[in-house]
């Protein structure tokens, strides 16, 4: 077993060993028990390092794959990887943009301002104007946040993953575990590491999101500045505020917390539904509110995208959620590539049925997440695949709601959504191309109930 | 009347490629002289069909100068896409600058090492 191999093997096992002892060797109840191997997991995740770290977010948002349990602790993943020393990190901005980064900005503090599992960040200031892709000019001595890749990372995670890839390899052969897609779900958390690694795409995404809201004067996101920025470096205008994770109720009262919680889940609606490019890596950490009262959204490292047709679709789905049509929800879902045994289709609608119910219509205010969760672990129990990106969109919906309700904890996003999933369903219909094919169905079904 | 020549010279106008029967027929109309009653039933026809062709001549003519008319329009309305389309094509003017700077700053890192 080569050297990485062998230390993954070992946490592993040390791991396990530890949430069987916390579970008392299975003596303690069942959530107990699944509870401290989610910890245990959790843990093993981040003292193994970014590429499990990575992993453990994806896992986190694949709750069709990993128990409740284990979805909930995953998310407390990000952010908590303690800082690189800045001597490595000095060196890769000199390799990067060839020169030390005394010599580049004006003003660079070594002492870290965040940290992450691929990357860490430090404030700066210009030494020169800046005229951004979008948005106003940056001056000279305009603070800037430096993202800077962890130096290393790009190999632990090549080594590990070819480790991932054989072990997946393995574990599909084992006919219980292939329903778990292990390889495609390596696929897709290989492609977006990849994406992740390159620092210029999150670069761009920022670009084309700041360009889909310039128009939103409560929405801000970080001017790029592209003279400093290359593969392994990230410079952007740095933004003060509060982390969505860090808002006491003190800062909160000097904004408007239940308008803006609101409009955040508008923005997140118009990202899905309109311009058809998600954040698809939204958590409280992500965000931040400026004391002007903006949103302001960072990290576009993940990205969801819907094409027009699937975006109609998901507003239909969306209508149909809120507004507790079982029916119609699955019919649409349909559309967006779930497939639903015909065998399955009567039980599959009675518990998406109950779960509307206990989560949206009876549940005051409604929980989304608890909708969302109980979903997809739904589709799980009746062994239906979940399409490449249906998961991450409907954990994504229920993030927006953990998100705005750590802005406004009494919010409930059901009543934001309906009024933008309406418009834009009677949006969609009433374009000449629908109207022209839902017309002769509609005048049947208008003269059957004349008729009847 | 008018109405019903209009008509008809709407129906002529749609069907264009008339046949050679309904082109002699005009030419035989045009030949007659108006306001000559009793020249029989094939007369009358052959005078309407000459008729309804001089209106759907008209017709065309006031078609085409609609068509001018919204042609004329035509650059107020595109004015509308042309400033989307600039403001697009401004972005993606903007993002190729940034992946120019971008590279650039990459070239020189690299000039750089190879100096020291």
């Amino acid at each position: 077993m080569p050297p990485r191999g062998g230390t993954i093997a070992a946490v592993a096992l040390r791991r396990t060993g530890l949430a069987l002892w916390r579970m008392r060797f299975g003596l303690r109840g069942r959530r107990m028990r699944r509870r401290a191997v989610a910890c245990q997991l959790r843990l093993a995740c981040e003292e193994l390092g970014p590429t499990f770290v990575k992993l453990g977010q994806l896992a986190s948002v694949r709750p069709d794959l990993v128990p409740a349990e284990a979805a909930f602790e995953l998310e407390r993943l990000q952010d908590r990887l303690p800082p690189v020393p800045i001597e490595p990190i000095r060196a890769t901005l000199t390799a990067e943009l060839g020169a030390p980064p005394e010599r580049i900005f004006a003003t660079f503090d070594p002492v870290p301002v965040a940290t992450a599992s691929i990357a860490q960040v430090h404030r700066a200031t210009l030494a020169h104007d800046y005229r951004p892709v979008v948005g106003a000019m940056l001056h000279a001595g305009a603070t800037v946040a430096v993202k800077v890749i962890r130096p290393g990372v790009e190999r632990t995670i090549d080594q590990d993953l070819a480790v991932a890839s054989r072990w997946a390899a393995l574990l599909d052969r084992v006919p219980r575990l292939q329903r778990l897609g292990l390889r495609s779900m390596l696929a897709e958390f290989r492609a977006s590491l990849r994406s992740e690694l390159d620092l210029r795409n999150e670069g761009r995404v920022a670009d084309r999101f700041a360009r889909d809201f310039a128009d939103d004067p409560l929405v801000c996101v970080p001017r790029v500045v592209w003279r400093h920025t290359t593969r392994r470096v990230l410079v952007s205008e740095f933004v003060e505020g509060w982390r969505l994770s860090d808002l006491s109720d003190a800062e909160r009262a000097g904004v408007d917390a239940r308008g803006l919680a609101t409009h955040g889940a508008e923005v997140f609606l118009r990202q899905v539904l309109v311009h058809g490019r998600f954040h698809a890596d939204l958590h409280p950490a992500n965000l931040f509110v400026t004391p002007d009262g903006r949103i302001c959204y960072l990290d576009f490292g993940i990205v969801g995208r819907t094409t027009p047709q699937q975006r109609i679709a998901i507003a239909q789905v969306l209508a149909a959620t809120v507004y507790g049509d079982a029916d119609r929800a699955l019919r649409y879902s349909r559309e967006l590539g779930l497939e639903v045994p015909e065998r399955d289709e009567a039980a599959v609608r009675d518990a998406v049925d109950a779960l509307m119910r206990r989560h949206l219509t009876e549940s005051e205010p409604a929980d989304v997440r608890g909708f969302a969760l109980g979903f997809l672990s739904m589709l799980a129990d009746f062994r239906i695949p979940v399409p490449e990106g249906y998961g991450l969109l409907v954990k994504a919906l229920a993030t927006v709601e953990g998100v705005a309700r750590a802005i406004y904890p009494d919010i409930d996003i059901t009543r934001t959504a309906a009024p933008f999933a309406t418009r834009l369903v009677a949006a969609q219909l009433a374009q000449p191309r629908r109207l022209r094919e839902r017309l002769p169905a509609a005048t049947r079904a208008a003269l059957r109930e004349l008729l009847a | 009347m008018t109405d019903f020549v209009r008509f008809l010279a709407a129906w002529s106008l749609l069907h264009e490629s008339a046949d050679e029967g309904w082109k002699a027929a005009v030419q035989r109309g045009e030949g007659l002289e108006p306001g000559r009653p009793g020249q029989g039933p094939d007369a009358f026809v052959d005078g309407l069909a000459a008729l309804v062709n001089d209106e759907k001549e008209r017709l065309k003519r006031e078609l085409s100068t609609d068509d001018a008319n919204e042609a004329a329009r035509e650059p107020i309305r595109s004015s509308a896409d042309l400033a989307d389309k600039l403001d697009a094509v401004a972005f993606e003017l903007a993002e190729l600058r940034g992946r120019l700077e971008s590279l650039q700053a990459s070239v020189d890192a690299l000039a750089a090492r190879r100096d020291d």
